[in-house]
């Protein structure tokens, strides 16, 4: 025999009904109606909540993103550009800031921002001269992208 | 700006404005658009969905709106009463002569996202068949946009030196006889 004294026998049981049902209701204080009080509504109404929750991980970039876009469409549009001339200008002159840090230059630095537009026109320009061929400044100002070995 | 304290200048960022559009000659389409941009409050870099963050609007002449093409006769604008037999179809033109407003005010709500804040925003958003406005929102405006399209001139609204001045391919003897 394993179990040759009393205290060998007391096995643990798990925890008491009240804090197995705790743990479930906790996560559903904040809601509507019964299934923020009783115990069989509130269980489904977590697991919901929790499905809802992981799939919503990914929602958040795309909604991020798509917020991040639209503020700086707007921002473009006061300095008269639209948004895929700003960010195709932007990417041939190598600026590598992304959308994140253009929307919050957008918001807090409104003179950066202005001098983006700006070297965006400039290239756009550029681009335009190089196509239709016989500029007379020098060729590529902004194009002629320096990369340092 | 940035010279005012943070108080003034949260309150100068956030503060709602009034916009004045002519809509004379104008196609209401593009005249809606720019309302609805300006309504949800797209043009701000500011913008986000829940900051009821969009302005008013101010649209006049919405009676001497011009559509393109043959639209006056052709686009039908449909509605029903719920009862049967109910469905009424009317064509722009008579819709445009029951109510001058209505052509701008329905192409606007199309163009307002579908939710609870369109009605909001409808109400933000003020037409006038004509370019009397009342005191109050005269007083209230800030801004007029520029008109979307550029209205042509008729050939008398030309002066005799630019008729005279303008490019001709050929000129026509004097014994020309035209049809």
């Amino acid at each position: 025999m394993v179990f040759l004294t009393l205290s060998c026998w007391l096995r643990n049981r798990g925890p008491h009904r009240y804090w197995k049902v705790q743990e479930v209701l906790s996560h559903a204080r904040h809601f509507r109606g019964r299934k923020n009080r009783c115990y069989s509504l509130a269980v489904r109404a977590v697991r919901r909540a929790f499905v809802y929750a992981t799939k919503s991980r990914k929602l958040k970039q795309r909604n991020m993103r798509k917020l991040w876009i639209s503020r700086i469409a707007a921002a473009s549009r006061e300095h008269g550009m639209k948004y895929p001339v700003l960010i195709h200008n932007l990417v041939k002159c190598s600026v590598q800031l992304n959308r994140k840090v253009l929307s919050d230059l957008a918001i807090t630095e409104p003179k950066s921002f202005l001098s983006l537009a700006k070297l965006a026109r400039a290239r756009q320009q550029e681009g335009f001269g190089a196509a239709l061929g016989d500029r007379k400044e020098p060729p590529g100002v902004f194009s002629r992208i320096v990369t340092l070995q | 700006m940035s010279s005012f304290t943070k108080s003034a200048q949260q309150w100068a960022t956030f503060a709602r404005s009034w916009y004045l559009i002519d809509a004379r000659m104008q196609p209401p389409g593009k005249i809606a658009t720019m309302c609805a941009i300006r309504l949800q409050g797209k043009h701000k870099p500011i913008y986000h969905a829940l900051s009821d963050i969009g302005d008013h609007v101010v649209v006049m002449n919405t009676r001497h709106i011009a559509f393109s093409g043959n639209k006056w006769e052709q686009k039908m604008y449909s509605s029903h009463t719920q009862y049967p037999g109910g469905f009424k179809q009317v064509t722009a033109t008579q819709l445009h002569l029951k109510d001058p407003k209505a052509i701008v005010k329905l192409a606007v709500y199309g163009m307002l996202p579908r939710n609870l804040h369109r009605r909001t925003m409808m109400q933000r958003l003020h037409l006038f068949p004509e370019d009397d406005l009342p005191e109050d929102i005269l007083q209230s405006l800030t801004e007029e946009l520029p008109q979307p399209r550029e209205v042509p001139r008729r050939l008398d609204e030309y002066t005799r030196e630019e008729r005279d001045t303008f490019p001709r391919l050929w000129i026509p003897p004097e014994d020309y006889k035209m049809i």
